[in-house]
Formats: structure tokens, C-alpha cells, sequence
């Protein structure tokens, strides 16, 4: 009797989830325009997708993305969040301004960063500029455009890392942290030695979340350089929607979201290991 | 409270969708229009000038405009798809309703255009672009043109003269970057394909709008020597500089605005910008000049552009209020209404414009624009915008590619070669919009 409770969320995953999933996987092996009767293309899709140069471009683009949310805004979260913990003073304050941007809407963000910061019109870069200190908009150089709207998601992101670190740095005993003072640890060793290994395990699922959500980035590209300039900020997310949206070719979408799904399901593999590995301890 | 109760309760709760439609039943049927984004002024705007009118012109209907935001189009495949929508369908533009009418969402409108002689009332190359296999499915609800805005306080203080030819462009365009002046003001900031603006005026004025057609119609390659010529062309400018250092960091308001402002000269643009030019010309004491843009030829080309269209929904519960409320907007009384309080959206292909009487604030320029762009279109003088003749993802591809080619990431030739394989896939398939035979 007590398996029923699960039926309202099997019928929603069947629904949301299984459903527009099964449907996509059927779609990567049809010619379809969004519009009129899809027909059945084999390998087509996938065919064409690897011959295209953006593809790789943006897969290469996919995982620059990922190396970057790897390291800065998992270290800047880590050094925010190990400085809460020591300085207590003011930590409160401290936490709701670097979660702010979290909560504040992409679309905002995205614009806040594209009009009064990056633009040579109405930006700071362009204030700078008119001084006599030359700052390019990161935004319209080919090789620094990616690098130009990481930095934005970035800004919104790594203060999420932080509070998150710091709830886990928290639960650390207390006696551990004490111990380690009276032996006369700094703060490397502090860190090196009694923080991290003892959130590690939030480390390291932050880290496999990181490499899904960077597969599926959208949002700031979308609004920041829509792909461009030149497919130079292009990632497999906006590829696909281009495919889908504009080029009315939802076959190809779907082969595109498929080579995504297969990164995600990568790393959904090692965090469903890594909870197993928690649930036996 | 008892099981029954209960069940009443949520019966009347689920039945409350449903009742606006019972309501109706009576005496009005409900006509729904789906409408993209629009200003609160121009909300209101249509709400006075045609919803309540209309609703008092046809008792029997009653009109509803839902304002659905920029992804109006995505919305309404997927409604379209599910077999609802709204009954008045406003595609954005030619290559959609290719495609909606090959999978039979769309009403044939060949009955309705007799009998209430469209065909009479509007430019018949606007019938001929709404067809598809031979039957009539959309109407161009807005038409553009593509040319030369600049800034004729500023060219009078240098003594210029707006161009008549590619050379006096040229020349005029090295000028203004001898004085410091960025030639082009122009941007994609906000809009990518923006690109493709100035790739289709390059194709009409260098390669000349008989080899668009052709190439349209599959008589010559898009690799064509001409078309290569153009893009070439195209490439030059930008690599001189006419498009500025801040192409891709100004939105395009920014860049029209850097022409009032006199950082820029002229702007190569479409005349959807007269709209901007009330907020920034008379603010910084400049005078807005327009000319068709120059050719090889000589004599300017029109390069024509569809923005939307209307069509009726194949599974529409009330097609004769669709087509009364189509009806309705093809009139020199509606076209007057709207134009005189919200201009570029709403240029309704009319064969006659000699009844219209637009308000004494609408800048003469635009209505002369308007009256020279309808005669040239009427002569059959007139050429080709991208988004308007080509297929989706042919059209795609040559707004990004553009950005390969200017930054030496391609050259033209391999970004034609792409383009052309692009579009006969397209072709292949039936995803090319109507192209009226050119007389």
C-alpha cells in the first residue's frame, strides 16, 4: 500500500522527464522542422553534426567553460567561505552579498554586465576609455568573448559556492578546528589539513554538478553574445537551439541535445556512485 | 465536508475555464489574435484602433489581441503543431508560412481574397508571395525597405552630398573617417542577424537584384562571380573600418543614435529606424535625411522585406471572424489610424495609398519613403531581402557566417559554398519561400 505514495511522482517524472527525453532520443534520427510530419534519417543528424566545424568549436568551447567553473569559482568559494569561518565578524552581512547575485534574475544580470560594464557607450569600459585607459569590450573579440560572458555567470555564481561551502565548513567539529590552533596550524595547513578533507565529499559533488551544469550553460550566452561573434562563444546549448529555433532543423537539435545528455549522464554516474559510496558509510 | 460536497466543489472549480466560452456562445464568437511584443502605448494603440472598433463593426465577433512577447513564433509552431493557436496567425514572415502551409496548418485564403477582393486592395506581388503550391495562404501584414539614413545637418556643415553611386559611397565614407567619423553606424548588439541587413543590401546593390533571383530560383550558385563580387565587397568595408570598432558592442538604436549625434555619418539600415528618429534628431539639433541606397547600376534598389504576415488557422472555430478581422486591417482607414501613431510596424501593402491621411506629426520623409517604396514595388523596381526570400537555415547560417568572413575566420568563397549547399538542401525540401517571377 505504502509503494502508492510514489505514484504522483512517477506519473510527473513519466510525463516531464521520460517523456520529452524518449522523444528527443527518437527526434536525433529524424528530419524534422518543428512544423510539419517528422520522417525517419537513420544517422543523418549526427552525420552532419560532426562535419560541422562549429560543433567541435562549440564542444571545445563546452569544455574551456567547464575547466573555468572548475577552479575559480570553486577556489573563490572555498577562500570566501574559510574566511567566514574564521573572521565571524560581519559574516552574516557578508554571506547575503555574495549570494545576492544568485538571486537576482539572469536576464538582469546579463544586461546590468552587457550595458553599464562591458558596453564602450554606456559601460565602465567606456568611462575608462574616454580617460585614456583603452579597455576592449571582452564581448566583441572573438578570443575573448567566451571568456567575456564566463566571467559574468561567474559573478552571479560562485557566491551559491560559497554559502554552500560555508554551511559544510561549519559542520566541522569544533574541537577539530580548536585542536589544530593550539598545534599551531596557519591557515594553509588549517585548510590542507583539517577543512577540506573534512568537506571534501561537498567539494567533490559540487564539482560533479559543475561539470553537468556546464554542459547545459545557455542563459548568459544566449543573452550576451547569442553564439557570436563569428560562433566564437558558441556552446553545445546554443548550437542546439539555433538548430532548433532558427535553422527549423529540430533533428539536428535533438542530435546536439543528445552529445549534452551524454556529458550529463557522465557525471550523473559519478555522483550516483558517490552518494552510494556515502549511503554505505 | 461530505465526499459529495466535495466532488461538486472541484467539479465547479474545473468548469470555470470553460465558462468565458459558454458566455460567448450566445451571441459572439471569439476571435483569438496572437500578437508579438509590443509597447504599452501601442497596446493601447491597437486596443482603440482596432479591437474596439471592430468589435462594434461586427457584432457576431468578438476580437481578443494577446500579447505573447519576442518568442511569438516559437509559441505558435508548438500551438500549432498541438492543433490549437489562434485563429488570426501572425507568422514572421514568408519561410514560415512555407512550412505551415506544407503540413496543412494553414487555411487556403483564395475564397476569402475574392470575395472580399484583396486581390484588388492590395499589391499583387503580395498576393503572389503568400502562396504556396499554387494557393493563397498568407498577407503581408508590414513591408520594409532597406537604404541610407543620414544626417543632413551634418552633411551640409561639410558640404556632402548624399550618394548616387558605390564609388561617391566610397569616397564619402573615407571623408567622414578622415574627420574622425565612424562611416556606418551600425551594431548587433541586441540582434544578431543584423548582419544580414547589410549583406542583403550589398547583394541588391553590387550583385544587382536580377541575380538574386537568380539565384533565389536555383539559376545560378550562390558562388555565383557576382555574388562573390558583392560579399567581397561587403568584407572591404569592413576591413576599412566604415562599420567602426563597436559593431558588436552597440545595440541598434545605439548605432542610429551615433548618426543624430554626428559620431557617425550615415547608417545603411531598414525603415523600421524612422521610428527612431523623433527620440534623437531634434534632440541634438539635426535633420534626418533618406535615400534609397546606391548601386553598381546607378539608380537605387529597393531591396524588399516582408516582417510578418497574416494567415488563418487551419483549425480555426471561426474563420470568417478571422478573415473579417484580416479584412478589417486593409483599409486606408485602419492603415491611416495606425501609421499615424505608431510608424515601421504597420506599412500594410495597399495597392492605393492616395486615400490614406496620415497625422500632421508623421515626418513627411517617411510618408514620401513609403509612397516612392509602393511605386517601386508596383514598377516591379524593387529587390531582395534575406530574411524574407530565403529559407530558415540558409538564412541562418549567412548572418553568422557574415561574422566568419569579416573576421578572417572564412573566406567568401567557402562562405558562399556553405551558403549555396545550405540552401539547396533547403530547396530539395520545399523550404523555399514563393519567389514572384521578376518582371
Amino acid at each position: 500500500m505504502h509503494r502508492l505514495y510514489l505514484v504522483p511522482t512517477l506519473i510527473i517524472n513519466f510525463v516531464i522527464v521520460l517523456v520529452p527525453a524518449l522523444l528527443t532520443v527518437v527526434l536525433a534520427f529524424c528530419n524534422w522542422d518543428g512544423i510539419s510530419t517528422p520522417s525517419f534519417s537513420g544517422l543523418d543528424n549526427f552525420r552532419a553534426l560532426f562535419a560541422d566545424s562549429v560543433f567541435w568549436s562549440a564542444l571545445i568551447n563546452n569544455i574551456i567553460w567547464t575547466c573555468i567553473f572548475l577552479i575559480v569559482p570553486i577556489a573563490m568559494g572555498l577562500l570566501a567561505a574559510s574566511m567566514l569561518l574564521i573572521v565571524k565578524r560581519g559574516s552574516n552581512f557578508f554571506q547575503v552579498v555574495y549570494f545576492l547575485p544568485v538571486v537576482i534574475a539572469t536576464v538582469i544580470t546579463a544586461r546590468v554586465w552587457q550595458g553599464m560594464i562591458y558596453s564602450p557607450v554606456t559601460g565602465l569600459f567606456g568611462i575608462l576609455s574616454r580617460m585614456g585607459l583603452p579597455l576592449a569590450n571582452p564581448l566583441a573579440q572573438p578570443s575573448t568573448a567566451l571568456f567575456g560572458v564566463a566571467t559574468v555567470d561567474l559573478w552571479h555564481w560562485w557566491g551559491f559556492l560559497c554559502v554552500i561551502f560555508f554551511a559544510a565548513l561549519r559542520q566541522v567539529p569544533q574541537e577539530h578546528i580548536e585542536a589544530a590552533r593550539i598545534e599551531g596550524a596557519n591557515y594553509g595547513q588549517m585548510m590542507r589539513y583539517v577543512l577540506l578533507p573534512a568537506i571534501w565529499p561537498t567539494i567533490t559533488l559540487m564539482m560533479i554538478m559543475t561539470v553537468i551544469w556546464s554542459f547545459l550553460a545557455f542563459d548568459f550566452v544566449y543573452i550576451l553574445t547569442q553564439g557570436g561573434p563569428a560562433f566564437s562563444s558558441e556552446v553545445l546549448s546554443t548550437l542546439a537551439y539555433r538548430h532548433a529555433f532558427y535553422d527549423l532543423n529540430v533533428g539536428q537539435a535533438a542530435a546536439a541535445a543528445l552529445v549534452i545528455s551524454l556529458f550529463g549522464l557522465v557525471g550523473t554516474f559519478f555522483y550516483v556512485r558517490l552518494q552510494a559510496r556515502e549511503g554505505e558509510q | 465536508m461530505e465526499r459529495r460536497t466535495l466532488l461538486k466543489t472541484g467539479l465547479g472549480l474545473a468548469a470555470l475555464p470553460l465558462l468565458p466560452r459558454l458566455a460567448f456562445a450566445e451571441d459572439k464568437e471569439p476571435v483569438g489574435f496572437w500578437y508579438e511584443s509590443a509597447s504599452p502605448e501601442n497596446q493601447d494603440n491597437l486596443k482603440t484602433l482596432l479591437v474596439d472598433p471592430f468589435n462594434a463593426a461586427h457584432p457576431q465577433d468578438d476580437l481578443s489581441i494577446d500579447f505573447r512577447g519576442s518568442d511569438l513564433d516559437k509559441q505558435l509552431r508548438i500551438a500549432m503543431l498541438s492543433g490549437s493557436g489562434p485563429d488570426v496567425v501572425y507568422t514572421a514572415g514568408p519561410s514560415y508560412v512555407a512550412s505551415m502551409a506544407q503540413a496543412g496548418q494553414l487555411l487556403p485564403l483564395d475564397d476569402y481574397a475574392a470575395k472580399l477582393g484583396w486581390s484588388d486592395r492590395l499589391l499583387p506581388l503580395f498576393t503572389e508571395l503568400g502562396k504556396y503550391d499554387g494557393k493563397l495562404y498568407a498577407l503581408a501584414k508590414t513591408y520594409e525597405t532597406l537604404g541610407l539614413f543620414y544626417n543632413k545637418t551634418l552633411f551640409d556643415k561639410n558640404s556632402w552630398k548624399a550618394p548616387t553611386s558605390i564609388a561617391e559611397l566610397e569616397a564619402l565614407a573615407e571623408g567622414m573617417k578622415g574627420k574622425g567619423l565612424v562611416p556606418f553606424g551600425a551594431g548587433n548588439a541586441d540582434w544578431r542577424p543584423a548582419n544580414e541587413h547589410y549583406v542583403s543590401i550589398i547583394l541588391n546593390s553590387v550583385a544587382g537584384p536580377d541575380n538574386v533571383y537568380k539565384a533565389l530560383t536555383g539559376a545560378i550558385p550562390w558562388t555565383d562571380p557576382s555574388i562573390v563580387a558583392a560579399i567581397d565587397k561587403l568584407d572591404e568595408w569592413w576591413q576599412k573600418g566604415y562599420f567602426g570598432p563597436n559593431y558588436f558592442s552597440l545595440t541598434g538604436e545605439q548605432a542610429f543614435a551615433q548618426i543624430a549625434t554626428g559620431q557617425a555619418g550615415m547608417a545603411p539600415t531598414g525603415t523600421w529606424n524612422f521610428t527612431n528618429i523623433p527620440p534623437y534628431f531634434p534632440a541634438n539639433n539635426a535633420e534626418a535625411g533618406f535615400v534609397g541606397f546606391p548601386s553598381t547600376s546607378g539608380a537605387p534598389v529597393y531591396a524588399l522585406g516582408i516582417g510578418s504576415t497574416f494567415s488563418i488557422n487551419a483549425k480555426s472555430e471561426n474563420p470568417d471572424g478571422a478573415a473579417a478581422v484580416i479584412d478589417y486591417v486593409f483599409t486606408d482607414k485602419f492603415y491611416s489610424a495606425i501609421n499615424s501613431v505608431w510608424q515601421g510596424e504597420w506599412n500594410l501593402p495597399l495597392r492605393d495609398l492616395s486615400a490614406v491621411k496620415l497625422s500632421d506629426k508623421v515626418l513627411p520623409l517617411y510618408t514620401e519613403v513609403m509612397k516612392n517604396l509602393s511605386s517601386a514595388v508596383g514598377d516591379g523596381r524593387y529587390g531582395y531581402t534575406t530574411w524574407t526570400f530565403l529559407p530558415p537555415g540558409t538564412d541562418s547560417y549567412l548572418v553568422s557566417g557574415m561574422e566568419e568572413v569579416w573576421l578572417k575566420k572564412t573566406t567568401s568563397k567557402d562562405y558562399l559554398k556553405k551558403l549555396d549547399d545550405t540552401f539547396k538542401q533547403e530547396k530539395d525540401a520545399g523550404k523555399v519561400p514563393a519567389i514572384p517571377k521578376r518582371t
